[in-house]
């Protein structure tokens, strides 16, 4: 367009430059930090523009001193179950309610919807009740189906039983995998796909189910693939849940082992390079993979349009 | 997860439900079976029990239940703490998503223009979203501590003009804070991806008319962005109840004198270290028919918001 936009151009870029640097400041802030020794740290007073030549000590000591390498194993099993459940079981789902006949579809979808509305973080406390045993369904359908009484009477006891996944991965990352947004957004992809999509593959003498596997699963690729990477990075940011569903050590993910870390540290001068060494050593993974994926990711979400 | 976006269309959506193509029952159920399973076990009997505990009190001990009516309702909605707790949730709900959603609409204005430093701000300042909120704390803690922090300098010269351990304001200010940095990513990707919608065409048409760029975003960008403001809006409000958590467990722990006690933390202490299941559930009922009432109250206002372009 020809028209004097200097005056509007030159105000956009003193906005983005603070912006970036309000972004970028703490990241700053925590990585100089890392770079000194605890030492430098106390002897410099408190935060400051100095380097250090530390980093790599401080690393080493996360390596040595705590846990949270075991810890970051643990998030990114944990991130990877709930993508992979969240994808895989909304892909399903979500294909059956667009692409077959039933009159249940608009019921399953509302429920699944539904769950959106409430994060889990708002339902820990019953959802922990839950998890510590989740045989519990188990044993309502036993005593309301009569089925409690029938085995007092033959046994001489009430069958309860008892399973709790607390403290293992699929405990952690069940609940948070809930939230199925996913099908929402594959819903909006397959409606936008041709009609007579499975008319044309039947009719090549497709089963449905080679018809999910074979036309709609890599059709699907860019949605999948950004939900994923979404999904990871939301499973590998959360906190609240992690931190009641995994009591030991051995099995909370790094964001949980970090706040432990920070929580332990006395209070007049903790020993803050280790603790930012810590901070970003936690947040690399998913830092790194929104900065390389995000075009993939806001594409795939498909944000821009309602 | 910030994911309530799905709502504000999807509702409305199911009405529309097309007629599918395949018949076969067994496969049908055999394909959605996994997800019901999954939200019936891990959502939607969290949720009803949560409402089942408000209604009956636990005996210590596992001495079973004991049916008491409205009674944990009423201690509940009696205790000054709980009130404060929901007033405190109330003003950082409106405070952190509004700081949050006009900084983010600011630099999305700004990121729009094709100017040569906006491809590096829109990949920079979408990293925070991959931030988990305990990590931010650990970072910001420090950041405001009030001798080893920025402010640490302003302290020397008038000792105590900033302490977040002690002054309740400041500890509150720097949740906020915080939360902003949290937050801007996800509205700054929904905002400038809504004004990359619009079409050229509308621009070049009121450049044509002699309207300026600056006059271009007061009459054209922020009306056919109002979809995107909505939606930033319904997921900032439910989201910053429970995402202040992470924030509030690293730097303040609800501290000083409960400033930063929000519900969403109260719950958590009132349940997990003080073992009152009763008085978590109720709490946690009530704060479930909050955010039930906010998300209806913003689809109410939805219908003020311009959908056609």
């Amino acid at each position: 367009m020809v028209e004097d936009t200097r005056g509007i151009d030159r105000t956009a870029l003193v906005i983005l430059i603070v912006g970036i640097a309000f972004i970028l400041a703490p990241i700053v802030i925590a990585f100089l930090t890392a770079t000194l020794s605890y030492e430098e740290f106390v002897s410099a007073g408190g935060i400051g523009l100095n380097v250090g030549s530390s980093f790599l000590d401080n690393m080493r000591r996360i390596f040595v001193e705590t846990q949270l390498p075991g810890q970051l194993w643990n998030s990114f099993v944990i991130s990877i179950l709930v993508a992979g459940i969240k994808c895989t079981f909304a892909f399903t789902a979500t294909f059956a309610l667009v692409f077959y006949d039933c009159r249940w579809s608009r019921i399953i979808f509302a429920l699944t919807i539904a769950t959106v509305m409430l994060p889990l973080e708002l339902v820990v406390i019953t959802t922990y009740q839950v998890v510590a045993n989740v045989a519990m369904p188990l044993n309502w359908l036993i005593r309301i189906t009569g089925l409690a009484w029938l085995s007092e009477r033959i046994f001489g006891t009430m069958p309860d039983f008892n399973l709790s996944l607390l403290d293992t991965y699929i405990g952690v990352a069940l609940p948070i995998a809930t939230s199925s947004t996913s099908v929402f957004i594959y819903r909006q992809f397959f409606l936008s796909l041709p009609k007579d999509l499975p008319r044309a593959a039947a009719m090549d003498g497709a089963s449905p189910c080679r018809f999910m596997v074979d036309v709609l699963l890599p059709l699907s690729w860019t949605p999948l693939v950004a939900t994923f990477m979404f999904w990871f990075i939301g499973g590998w940011t959360q906190y609240l849940w992690p931190l009641v569903a995994a009591a030991t050590p051995d099995a909370q993910p790094a964001v949980v082992g970090l706040a432990k870390l920070a929580n332990a540290e006395p209070d007049d001068i903790p020993d803050v390079p280790l603790l930012m060494a810590g901070a970003l050593f936690v947040s690399f993974i998913p830092v790194v993979l929104i900065g390389v994926m995000q075009r993939q990711i806001v594409r795939g979400l498909n944000l821009s349009e309602k | 997860m910030r994911s309530r976006l799905v709502l504000v269309a999807g509702a409305a959506r199911i009405a529309s439900m097309t007629r599918g193509f395949y018949t076969g029952r067994l496969s049908y159920w055999s394909l959605v079976l996994p997800i019901l399973v999954l939200i019936v076990m891990f959502f939607y009997i969290p949720v009803a029990l949560a409402f089942f505990w408000s209604f009956f009190l636990e005996r210590p001990f596992g001495g079973g239940s004991e049916f008491v009516g409205f009674q944990n309702y009423g201690r509940v909605l009696s205790d000054p703490e709980f009130w404060n707790a929901m007033w405190r949730t109330l003003i950082f709900m409106v405070v952190a998503p509004g700081l949050a959603i006009g900084l983010s609409l600011i630099l999305a204005l700004a990121a729009d223009r094709s100017i040569r430093i906006s491809q590096a701000a829109r990949n920079i300042i979408i990293w925070p979203k991959a931030v988990a909120g305990a990590s931010i704390g650990v970072v910001f803690v420090f950041i405001f501590n009030p001798f080893l922090g920025i402010f640490a300098p302003l302290n020397e010269i008038s000792p105590g003009i900033w302490n977040p351990r002690i002054d309740g304001a400041d500890a509150f200010i720097t949740v906020v804070i915080a939360q902003i940095w949290n937050g801007i990513p996800f509205n700054f990707i929904i905002l400038l991806s809504g004004l990359q919608a619009i079409p050229d065409m509308l621009a070049k048409a009121a450049a044509m008319d002699g309207s300026g760029p600056w006059r271009r975003i007061v009459d054209l960008q922020l009306p056919l962005l109002t979809p995107q403001l909505f939606l930033t809006f319904v997921l900032e409000f439910v989201g910053t109840v429970v995402e202040a958590f992470g924030l509030i467990d690293t730097m303040t722990e609800g501290g000083p004198g409960g400033a930063t006690n929000l519900l969403i933390y109260k719950i958590y202490v009132d349940g997990f270290k003080a073992y009152d299941l009763s008085g978590a559930a109720t709490q946690t009922a009530l704060l479930m028919m909050f955010v039930i009432v906010m998300v209806i109250l913003q689809f109410r206002l939805e219908r003020f918001v311009k959908y056609e372009r």
